[in-house]
């Protein structure tokens, strides 16, 4: 029946497949058994984070690092500070990058825009502030042209005044990521794996859901390595489930002065 | 010594009266008590003179300055274009004169024969080819090009004409006037090559089209720039030929060329494709009154394999159908520097360890980043200063931190990786230990992961250390 609704909804356009977690308790939700290809993703922080956008940032690249194996990932960013050698840590081929440095806005729309409906190109990251009805449909648009999955970071200017956030949204899911402290194997020192909450706000045709995530291959020296001749290798997904949190809220995970700025 | 003001140059009214340049102005003041004197600006006289030779290249692609007052046009293979060399000379006095230049030309087979003329011989003179010898005949030994007192001395031995010169047997004239007099005159009649040095390097890659009437309006000017460019694509693709970049340039009636210039990631000769890049471009231009010439040039000339398109769609996509056009349309539009490729560069200071490569140029030979080594997703231009840091022990990381107006308390950290400053590239004596950083990466106790530094060291206490935040890893 799900599918049916899909096969509707998608107007007899081709399905541009999906990309799945690998987990079950994740998949589940996700429709199709993924996440959703020739669609686009809205990716938030929490707190600071929504004007430096880490946090979301190095989850992008965890969830495009099995994309950038297809082809060019298209990073389109409004302030340079992302940098390659902390993808490349994370697993992400920083030779598949491409970053564009838009001067406003609608500039960074039109190019993530543009990107999505070139071939050869397998995701489109973009960071903007906002994303009103009419540049999400077109964005949609885009993406179904060559199946490209497009990920918008929600990212504020440094300094800027919080909008209003808009009510409705062509996003396929919408996503709010922050760090979660790690957990070192036991008698071990330092930091262990990078480990992310990431909540599942808003699912078109599935369900929402919150989880601990764990990229469990970060900062290993086999994670960088990448065949560029292995296209579509069945690599495992960069994150690894370490927890469900249910779909509740997140109320005790999250002490309230993050969630307050 | 006492500077003496001199006349660098004078009119032809005061040419008339018996001053010439050179003279002294005491001099000429005491001939010609009304004499007006205007200082001489010999830069603004140079750009003026590279203005004109701008302005030149809509009669030929090659032009070369002639430092102070002259310009060579290489109008070989182009006069056709107006009927011959003489209707094409009587364009060009025509349109200099409604400027109103004051001006002397001629046409000949050699720069040298053209300069004498020019100079020396009647205005507008045009040499048959193979035929500058009789014109040099009559002319004076200052046609040569040579110093003054080169000329001079000739002169003094009563060689008064440039056929007396050619008429002495090699070896006599060049021991008797040295080297430099007889490669002139070699040049003068062809007998040596000269090379010019032209304004651009000339290219082969050069079309142009001129319009009956002005044309101003925006659609007009984006048929033309579709028409050139097909007209320059048709023939780089007949000579197997693509080219990385086009230059477009818009000759307005005033005189002033409006240039424009697209680039192409890869060298290439789709017209359609080409015209399109300029079609935003055009807006910026003024037409002004009109525009009565377009000119289009291709430069970096490659050649490229004419490659057929596919027949099999199912195949993945060539760099030349996808990513190629949207570099091209990315960077002509944005600009160059704002659409790159993270490159490594081998140096351990993580401001300087990455580079910008053009989107699709060959990944470079340095050595790619080390991913074991920890480095934060986000960096920051500058590192921001932690305020309020708690470290329990020298060479410890801190426990706690202010930034942004926020405490956060380590919970867990790694550390110190010690990085030092590239003291053989600078001056050793401004190498110091304050440049040393530690970095630690700390989580705090809410996930955040921070890459942070102290530079210097405990125990100087003219220079104690301070922290910084240098980096996010989300």
């Amino acid at each position: 029946m799900r599918a049916k609704i899909a096969a509707i909804e998608a107007g007899g356009r081709a399905q541009a497949g999906v990309l799945p977690f690998g987990d079950a308790a994740i998949d589940g939700c996700l429709p199709g058994g993924g996440l959703p290809l020739g669609r686009w993703h809205e990716i938030g922080g929490t707190g600071l984070e929504v004007e430096t956008a880490a946090a979301p940032a190095a989850f992008t690249a965890l969830m495009a690092a099995p994309l950038a194996r297809r082809g060019e990932v298209v990073w389109v960013l409004r302030r340079d500070d992302l940098w390659a050698p902390g993808l490349a840590g994370l697993g992400f081929p920083p030779e598949r990058l491409l970053q564009v440095c838009a001067r406003d806005e609608a500039e960074a729309l039109s190019v993530m825009e543009d990107a999505l409906a070139t071939v050869g190109v397998a995701a489109v990251v973009g960071e903007v502030e906002a994303c009103d009805l009419t540049a999400g449909r077109r964005l949609q648009l885009a993406c179904e042209k060559r199946g490209a999955a497009g990920f918008l970071i929600r990212r504020r200017p440094y300094g800027g005044q919080a909008r209003r956030e808009a009510g409705g949204s062509a996003a396929a899911t919408r996503w709010r990521i922050a760090s979660a402290p790690s957990e070192p194997p036991a008698g071990e020192f330092g930091l262990g794996a990078p480990r992310f909450l990431a909540e599942l706000e808003r699912c078109r045709g599935g369900r929402t859901g919150a989880w601990l995530l764990e990229a469990a291959q970060a900062y290993e020296p086999a994670a960088g390595s990448y065949n560029p001749s292995g296209e579509m290798t069945d690599v495992a997904h960069p994150l690894r489930l370490v927890a469900d949190l249910g779909d509740r809220q997140l109320a005790p995970a999250q002490p309230a002065h993050r969630t307050a700025a | 010594m006492r500077a003496v003001r001199r006349l660098a140059a004078v009119s032809l009214e005061a040419a008339r009266l018996g001053l010439h340049p050179g003279q002294k102005a005491t001099d000429a003041f005491a001939l010609v008590p009304e004499l007006k004197t205007a200082e001489a600006e010999p830069q603004a006289d140079a750009a003026a003179l590279a203005a004109l030779a701008d302005w030149c290249v809509r009669f030929s692609p090659a032009v070369a300055i002639d430092a102070p007052d002259g310009l060579f046009l290489d109008v070989t293979g182009v006069d056709h274009l107006w009927g011959g060399e003489a209707p094409m000379l009587a364009d060009f006095r025509g349109r200099l004169a409604a400027n109103g230049l004051t001006f002397r030309c001629a046409v000949a087979d050699t720069p040298g024969a053209a300069w004498a003329l020019a100079h020396f011989g009647a205005d507008g003179a045009i040499a048959p080819p193979g035929g500058q010898a009789e014109l040099l005949a009559p002319l004076p030994p200052a046609a040569l090009r040579l110093e003054t007192e080169a000329w001079a001395q000739i002169e003094r031995l009563g060689l008064r004409q440039l056929g007396q010169l050619a008429a002495i047997p090699r070896a006599p004239f060049g021991r008797r006037f040295g080297r430099g007099a007889l490669t002139r005159l070699d040049q003068a009649l062809g007998r040596e090559a000269e090379a010019l040095t032209f304004r651009r390097p000339a290219t082969p890659w050069f079309a142009r089209l001129a319009f009956a009437e002005p044309i101003s309006a925006l659609e007009d000017m984006a048929r033309v720039t579709a028409d050139v460019t097909a007209r320059l694509c048709e023939r780089l693709e007949t000579q197997g030929q693509g080219a990385r970049r086009f230059e477009l340039a818009f000759h307005r009636l005033d005189g002033k060329a409006l240039p424009l210039s697209v680039g192409l990631s890869l060298p290439g000769r789709d017209a359609a494709r080409i015209a399109k890049l300029f079609a935003p471009k055009l807006e910026t231009v003024d037409p002004g009154f009109g525009i009565e010439v377009v000119t289009l040039s291709a430069e970096a000339v490659e050649p490229i394999s004419g490659r057929q398109a596919r027949l099999d769609k199912a195949r993945e996509a060539t760099v030349e159908e996808g990513l190629g056009p949207l570099v091209d349309r990315l960077t002509n539009r944005l600009g160059e520097d704002r659409v790159w490729r993270a490159a490594p560069v081998e140096s351990h200071v993580p401001e300087l360890a990455v580079g910008r490569a053009r989107p699709l140029a060959k990944p470079s030979p340095a050595r790619a980043w080390d991913p074991a080594a920890p480095r934060p997703t986000r960096l920051f231009r500058r590192p921001e200063p932690l305020e309020a840091v708690v470290a329990l022990v020298p060479d410890d990381p801190p426990t706690a931190f202010r930034w942004r107006g926020r405490l956060h308390r380590v919970r867990r950290a790694e550390g110190p990786e010690r990085i030092g400053e590239e003291w053989w590239k600078g001056q050793i004596e401004d190498v110091a230990v304050g440049h040393l950083r530690d970095y630690y990466r700390v989580e705090d106790a809410e996930g955040a992961r921070f890459w942070l530094f102290r530079a210097g060291l405990y125990g100087d206490p003219a220079a104690p250390p301070k922290w910084w935040l240098h980096g996010l890893f989300g």
